[in-house]
């Protein structure tokens, strides 16, 4: 019982931490007003950038986490144009994105040869004698390099939103834009690079996925974590920290997968894949029905911004 | 520099005029309140044009030239056998065209589409392998299954809406990704077929098949094209339809006018949760004749393009459905003979529908340059 514990605590981390990035990459754009839905492609761009900065760049890490970064990035900027620059509805913009990037991702892992290419990929990075402690040995210190700057970065950007500057800007365009014009900020500007640097986690999630997860690069390989991250930030209820705990209990929850298959529970191997969503079905009907209000959304998430339509 | 004219003999200090041209003119943008109709559609026709150009382009990045391009898109439209393969696609696409028109026009985002169908395609299934209803009813109860199938699929997520408001664009979507691994369960399964052991159904039975009529009109099509006719009788000429755009306007008012708001959204999901099931037995029935792993891969997503491009409007979305099979079937030969992925096609709606979006911007604002 204990090493079925352990085995399972252990693998949490890296499960967790794609919806943790993504989540906390879809809040910084909808803490900006910006309603991301691309994230489930934009992981996919980070995945298949990941393994193809990899195997070009003969095996760096960081170039391959860096492409998964950039190629999202850039991708954003696409989305971006649109919601900012040409007023898209960005539910249309969202979904436009998602079905460009899996198109896109299927063609360029096809004619590359990237698909189904197996590569060493980013390897665990174990803290010196810290993982030979029994139990939280295993547990909190076998992991690779961004499973332990995961609560930085999340604390990190956290204390952007709450605490600097920035993040009063970028708060007061998500909740208020004609407000935030009117005291001299740029709500295009500060969108803009919401919707980028939000996007850069969330493909660094999809690069952990490829690069460090499963080594491979396989169309379609994100299966719909990027839906669950957007719900997983109504779940936050747009906090980032809240957003971390939320990714390790699904990170929790998909672990159990496999040890309850190797411990040798007889359930329907399919069966056993629906529990991520039907897991986060679950949470969201669990807190619809709780007492606080269901909504601390941003007040302007959603809404174009268009300072001759102002009121 | 134009009102340099009056002071060419006396020069100006070289700073100065920079200024003042900088002032006086500027791009501004300004609502556009209305628009010709034939305006709009040429600016929503020329960026279907646009992205089009450049899938063309993508297309030629990836090694197929633009002549051959346009020697297939001919060939797709000339050759009798590929007009009647567009004309089989163009079924079930009409068919989730119009389940994902009708449900914008409810301002529900049914993007379960995908779930909905492999429900519709599973309960046809269980219908066909139960071996229930003699041979003469077989087929209509195997359209009756699928379409309650959707029915009960759509009703999850109704259900979650309208009495926990949970947003209906996660909940769909995560219900495909549950349809799709219930479908894999029996494919791989209790449903295996029990001639060669692959992953897909037994072959559905001769009565179990739709017809072919007059060598060429498969059934699905009249089916889709009576939808189609029912559809725009509901939502444009009934009074039902009337509500609808009142509730789509402004659904608080409705509510206070004494329009049973909920009643008729609920009623409007439920047939896009319908149509979007039958659309998961078209298929089967009409062009596989079994059930096949990933038979509803896509669709979704044209759904909801074809509504978008059709503006939720039921008689624009046949005819867009059958643009959108003209490019399946295209797509379909570029995969046979020039080994470029399926996904192809999924980018060029993907490009297409960001263009025709981004150009609703002219129609909405008027750029001027102000002197």
């Amino acid at each position: 019982m204990q090493d079925f514990v352990i085995t399972w605590l252990s693998s949490v981390p890296s499960l967790a931490l794609p919806y943790a990035l993504a989540s906390v990459g879809l809040i910084v754009s909808e803490r900006a007003g910006v309603l991301s839905l691309g994230a489930e492609g934009l992981m996919l761009v980070g995945a298949l950038a990941g393994v193809g900065g990899y195997i070009l760049s003969d095996g760096s890490d960081l170039a391959a986490l860096s492409a998964s970064m950039i190629a999202a990035g850039i991708v954003s900027l696409l989305f971006a144009a649109l919601v900012v620059g040409l007023r898209v509805n960005q539910v249309i913009a969202g979904l436009a994105i998602v079905f460009f990037c899996q198109g896109l991702t299927n063609l360029i892992g096809t004619l590359t040869g990237w698909q189904n290419r197996a590569i060493a990929g980013m390897p665990d990075l174990p803290l010196g004698s810290l993982e030979n402690l029994p139990i939280i040995g295993p547990v909190l210190f076998r992991h690779d390099l961004l499973v332990y700057l995961l609560v930085p970065v999340c604390w990190a950007v956290n204390r952007v939103l709450n605490s600097t500057n920035l993040g009063f800007r970028l708060r007061a365009v998500g909740e208020n834009p004609a407000a935030a014009d009117a005291a001299g900020i740029s709500v295009p500007g500060t969108r803009i690079l919401a919707i980028v640097a939000g996007a850069m986690l969330i493909g660094l999630a999809g690069g952990y996925l490829s690069v460090v997860s499963a080594k491979l690069w396989i169309a379609g390989m994100t299966s719909g974590r990027g839906w669950i991250a957007v719900a997983l930030v109504i779940f936050a209820r747009w906090k980032p920290m809240q957003a971390l705990m939320g990714a390790f209990l699904f990170g929790g929850i998909e672990a159990l997968i496999p040890q309850l298959n190797a411990a040798g529970v007889k359930l329907p191997q399919y069966y056993l894949v629906m529990t991520p969503y039907l897991a986060t079905l679950a949470v969201m009907i669990w807190q619809a029905l709780g007492s606080r209000p269901a909504s601390e959304a941003p007040a302007a998430l959603g809404q174009p911004y268009v300072r001759e339509e102002r009121p | 520099m134009s009102d340099q004219t009056t002071g060419a003999v006396v020069p100006a200090p070289p700073s100065q005029p920079k200024v003042a041209a900088k002032r006086r003119r500027q791009l501004v943008l300004e609502l556009r309140l209305d628009m010709p109709l034939w305006a709009r559609g040429l600016i929503s026709v020329s960026a279907a044009l646009l992205g089009l150009i450049i899938s063309a382009a993508i297309l030629a990045l990836a090694g197929v030239e633009p002549s051959s391009l346009l020697t297939e898109f001919a060939s797709a439209v000339a050759d009798p056998q590929s007009l009647r393969a567009i004309l089989n696609q163009s079924a079930p696409l009409i068919l989730v065209g119009i389940a994902a028109s009708i449900a914008f026009r409810a301002r529900f985002w049914n993007l379960g589409l995908e779930g909905q169908m492999i429900m519709g395609g599973i309960a046809a299934t269980a219908v066909s392998l139960g071996g229930i209803g003699s041979d003469d009813a077989r087929i209509f109860l195997m359209g009756l299954a699928s379409a309650l199938a959707g029915i009960a699929w759509v009703a999850i997520p109704l259900a979650l809406k309208f009495f926990l408001k949970i947003n209906e664009i996660i909940a769909t979507l995560l219900l495909n990704y549950v349809a799709q691994y219930a479908l894999y369960d029996l494919l791989f399964g209790a449903w295996k077929d029990p001639v060669d052991s692959f992953p897909h159904s037994a072959s559905y039975s001769a009565a179990e098949r739709l017809p072919v009529l007059a060598g060429w009109l498969q059934v699905g099509m009249i089916v889709a094209v009576l939808l189609v006719l029912l559809a725009f009788w509901a939502l444009q000429i009934s009074r039902a339809g009337f509500y609808l755009r009142f509730i789509h306007a402004n659904a608080a008012m409705a509510d206070r006018m004494g329009v049973k708001t909920g009643r008729i959204v609920a009623a409007v999901v439920v047939a896009s949760g319908a149509i979007a099931g039958l659309a998961g037995f078209v298929i089967p029935s009409g062009m596989e004749g079994r059930l096949t792993q990933g038979f509803f891969e896509g669709y979704g997503f044209s759904g909801v393009l074809i509504a978008f491009l059709a503006q939720s409007n039921p008689l624009a979305a046949g005819v867009v459905a059958v643009l959108v099979a003209t490019l399946f079937v295209v797509g379909q030969s570029l995969q046979i003979f020039y080994q470029i992925p399926f996904a192809m096609v999924q980018l060029i709606q993907a490009i297409i529908v960001m263009c025709v979006a981004g150009a609703d911007f002219f129609v909405r604002h008027r750029i001027i340059l102000q002197r």
